[in-house]
């Protein structure tokens, strides 16, 4: 009897922790960043609140995003897709609903100078890596792979998030990088004439090679179980927010501003950004093509790019070549070959041990919009 | 061996950078075999005298010397017990007497040995193993008073040893001390406040002034020896006594 | 002096009363592990709190039979130990050497004051990631942190220790003539010991801590690692294995530096009886 009054003054305490109906985290990785402007957007823009939420973020590690979304004290986070097969793997009993980078963020930076038009010739190179862990490792694992090579092939130096620094001192031949970051910054490094020989850098994605599951948006079997349609909501909004970053990185990157502390700006750049975001309204008001946007943005990069210095620009780049990992027709939707894939890596990194279950369990499409039957 | 003190003065300074005259001037010559007794009221400089000849405390004016010798840090032969026993609590009371050995670099079967042949002379024979915080007082400045014996000094320097003890184990080891100065004959010099224990003890009894302390009375004790307890209610004991008492008394009034 | 024995005998006779309630109170802190043993079943058993984050008792039994058969537990805990051990050797000689600086020369306390508290008021894992770009990605960086974790208490406790040297006993053995180092070596590390040792016990847990915050940072070998990448690996009673690992790793230190004080200060004991 006591221990029953025990338990159920625990689930008490449990349930008062765990989340209420419209007050909501989204639980994030990292820290605030301007990658992270659908989620801003999202907020600012009104489409969480008109999808009945009202949301906070959150930055933690990723596996702890995924345990708390598995044990319920969370119900979103955003996680990559390599972490929710391996929790999986481990009985954590998460659902993948809504695939945002639509393609895998690394790859790898190498000099100009150097070709590597056949990924094999990479065969006795330095491969620089911020350790054998996270996505860096599943991507270079992924890249070594498809080229027919191993880790022994080549020879790998653990530099920790390092890669402008110590590819620039010529301690390394190539970098495992987030291709929508660190190129920008050893590019600029390279034009200043900063970094050593190399006068500018060629990079090689991992998704060029392979189709791997990417960084998505995650929920418990129990949330869909009990409320389906918060899930549904919940990725219809992201996908809005989503493809309205998208198609106004200017009004993204003004909303982010708002975010998140350090991002460059300046009174005439934020004019400037104003300008061109209402621009851009009245320029999609007009329905124009997936083309055309595309080549609304390149247009405004140049334009900026003449009238303001590289430093004022560099976040905002960032979120451009982002955008160009987000960008797709239909916004959030994986399949399964992506994650037959990413599994494949797992195991050749002899990281699978447990029970995986069926993969087509990890995932679904069916709260997406245009699946609304 | 002989000891002289010429003018010497000792000041200490004084939070607002001032001077504080401790003690003396003072002129002093004691001989060879002398037993001296120092007496004066508290605060006139006795313990300072005591350290400026145990080395440990450096004359502002003036100059001690042994055998012509000025003394400047603590010299061979010189051995020191101070107010308290200040015994090493870590240490038995068998290692306790055997420090100045162990720093004279005396072997640890050696100094054993000679520490343990004093242990009977200090009543000690069942305690060589206690540790000091197990000890009486009494034992303890016993066990002090083997740390002077045990360096066979020439000069010994006893600063009022048996002042923090009752009455009954001081005049007990007083006895002792006394009995002990029949067997030797080095120059002691003790401080105390004591009337009775310094006619008792000495050959010469130096009364100091208040600070800072100046010789007032040079009083020879020319009592013979050996000496008993029962002299105290002889007519020359209190003879002696009542002059070093009334040269205290003027200088306090 | 025959009153002077009967004391002694009488605190011998204490000293045998209160044998057996010191071994009543030896065996408390194993009756604390048992209660907070059979919480844990209960809470797992019941599911009161998820299994992802409360592995039963016997999950983490199996994974730290697995870990130990496979030698990966060894191996990390020996590289984890060996950082603790040349930290340790590191933090508590330059908090020894320091602190007894200070201790003689006051004046120096003054110029090194500020640098010490700076470095103390900092939490180290805001500057562990620095340390790691300074003493590069192996063992060295680790033992770096973990010698800047425990030259705090030893230093403190250094200078407290011999401060509070009796000057009465410096005396005595300034009126032997003894040399630095025989005050050194007879009076002020044995009069210190006690304040020093009870320092060595705090640093020896601090070490543990300093050693895994710069595996954490910089996740490369050691318990700290096994920690990361078995949360990474959602193994959750891998994470109990290397949480628990520390722990005893910690308690065995504590629990050593304890056993040499009690035989160094076995004349504290009986004077304190």
């Amino acid at each position: 009897m006591r221990n029953r009054i025990l338990g159920s003054l625990l689930l008490v305490c449990l349930s008062v922790l765990s989340v209420s109906a419209s007050d909501q985290s989204i639980l994030l990785t990292f820290i605030p960043n301007v990658q992270f402007s659908p989620f801003y957007v999202g907020i600012d823009g009104g489409y969480f609140e008109e999808a009945g939420f009202n949301v906070t973020l959150e930055h933690l590690q990723e596996p702890d995003v995924l345990d708390l979304v598995a044990v319920g004290q969370a119900n979103f986070g955003i996680v990559s897709g390599e972490q929710v097969i391996l929790a999986r793997a481990q009985g954590r009993d998460v659902v993948y609903v809504f695939e945002w980078f639509q393609r895998y963020p690394v790859g790898l930076a190498y000099s100009s100078a150097l070709d590597l038009s056949d990924l094999s010739d990479l065969s006795g190179l330095k491969v620089g890596i911020p350790g054998r862990f996270g996505a860096s490792y599943s991507g270079l694992t992924t890249l070594l792979h498809s080229a027919g090579l191993t880790e022994d092939d080549i020879e790998v130096v653990e530099i920790g998030f390092n890669a402008p620094e110590v590819f620039c001192l010529g301690e390394i031949d190539a970098a495992i990088v987030y291709v929508n970051n660190e190129p920008l910054q050893i590019r600029e490094r390279a034009q200043a004439g900063d970094c050593g020989a190399v006068a500018d850098v060629d990079v090689v994605s991992v998704a060029s090679q392979v189709d791997l599951v990417s960084n998505g948006m995650i929920v418990s079997r129990d949330l869909l179980a009990d409320e389906p349609g918060a899930a549904r909501r919940m990725a219809g909004a992201l996908g809005a927010a989503l493809r309205e970053a998208i198609d106004n990185p200017a009004g993204a990157y003004l909303t982010s501003l708002n975010h998140v502390d350090d991002l460059p700006q300046s009174a005439d750049f934020v004019a400037e950004l104003q300008a061109a975001s209402e621009r851009q309204r009245a320029f999609l008001a007009a329905n124009p093509d997936r083309a055309a946007i595309a080549r609304s943005r390149q247009d405004l990069a140049e334009a900026l790019a003449a009238q303001f210095e590289a430093a004022l620009l560099t976040q905002f780049n960032v979120l451009l070549n982002t955008i160009e990992l987000w960008e797709a027709d239909r916004l959030g939707y994986s399949d399964l070959a992506s994650w037959e894939a990413m599994r494949e890596t797992l195991d050749l990194m002899g990281y699978l041990d447990g029970d995986l279950g069926d993969l087509a369990d990890a995932f679904t499409n069916e709260f997406l919009a245009g699946n609304d039957g | 061996m002989k000891l002289s003190l010429e003018n010497l003065a000792v000041a200490f300074s004084d939070p607002q950078g001032g001077l504080l005259p401790a003690l003396g001037p003072v002129s002093l010559a004691v001989g060879e075999d002398e037993f001296v007794c120092l007496i004066g009221p508290s605060g006139c400089g006795k313990t300072t005298l005591i350290r400026v000849l145990a080395g440990l405390q450096a004359p502002t004016s003036g100059i001690a010397l042994c055998d012509g010798v000025p003394i400047a840090r603590p010299m061979r032969g010189f051995a020191i017990m101070f107010q308290e026993a200040n015994l090493m609590p870590w240490r038995t009371v068998l290692d306790n007497i055997a420090l100045p050995l162990e720093v004279a670099g005396v072997p640890a079967a050696n100094r054993y040995k000679t520490v343990r042949a004093l242990l009977p002379l200090l009543q000690l024979e069942n305690f060589d193993q206690a540790y000091p915080a197990e000890l009486s007082g009494g034992m303890a400045q016993r066990v002090a008073l083997g740390r002077v014996m045990v360096q066979e000094p020439q000069v010994w320097l006893l600063d009022e040893p048996f002042g923090a003890l009752d009455a009954l184990t001081r005049e007990k080891l007083s006895l002792e001390l006394l009995q002990l100065r029949s067997r030797t004959t080095q120059i002691i010099i003790m401080v105390t406040h004591n009337i009775s224990e310094a006619v008792l003890l000495a050959d010469r009894v130096i009364v100091l002034s208040p600070r800072p302390g100046r010789l007032v009375a040079d009083v020879r004790v020319d009592l013979p020896r050996p000496r008993f307890p029962e002299m105290i209610y002889e007519r020359d004991f209190l003879r002696l006594a009542k002059r070093i008492r009334a040269s205290i008394d003027e200088i306090s009034g | 002096m025959q009153e002077s024995s009967r004391t002694a005998t009488a605190k011998i006779e204490k000293r045998s009363l209160s044998a057996r309630g010191n071994t009543l109170r030896r065996l408390s802190p194993l009756a604390t592990v048992l209660l907070l043993l059979l919480i844990w079943l209960w809470i797992s058993d019941r599911e009161i709190i998820s299994p992802i984050l409360v592995p039963p008792p016997a999950d983490v039994a199996a994974a730290f039979a697995d870990a130990l058969a496979d030698g990966s537990l060894a191996a990390h805990s020996f590289t984890t130990l060996g950082e603790m051990f040349y930290g340790l050797l590191l933090g508590v000689g330059i908090g020894l050497a320091i602190g007894y600086a200070i201790a003689k020369a006051p004046v120096l306390e003054h110029v090194l004051s500020p640098i010490i508290v700076a470095f103390q008021s900092t939490p180290i894992v805001a500057y562990a990631p620095l340390l790691i770009i300074w003493f590069g990605t192996g063992p060295a960086s680790k033992v770096v942190t973990t010698a800047v974790i425990v030259f705090f208490p030893t230093l403190v406790n250094t200078i407290a220790g011999v401060r509070a040297v009796s000057p009465n006993l410096l005396d005595v053995m300034r009126s032997l003539d003894a040399g630095r180092w025989q005050i050194f070596r007879l009076l002020e590390l044995p009069a210190a010991s006690p304040v020093l040792l009870a320092g060595l016990k705090t640093s020896s847990t601090l070490a543990v801590i300093g050693a895994v915050v710069g595996e954490f940072v910089n996740p490369q070998r050691g318990l700290g690692y096994l920690v990361t990448s078995a949360r990474n690996r959602y193994d959750t009673p891998l994470v109990y294995v290397s949480v628990l690992t520390m722990t005893a790793i910690a308690l065995s230190l504590y629990s050593l530096v304890a056993l040499v004080e009690w035989r160094c200060l076995s004349w504290r004991r009986r004077s304190l009886n």
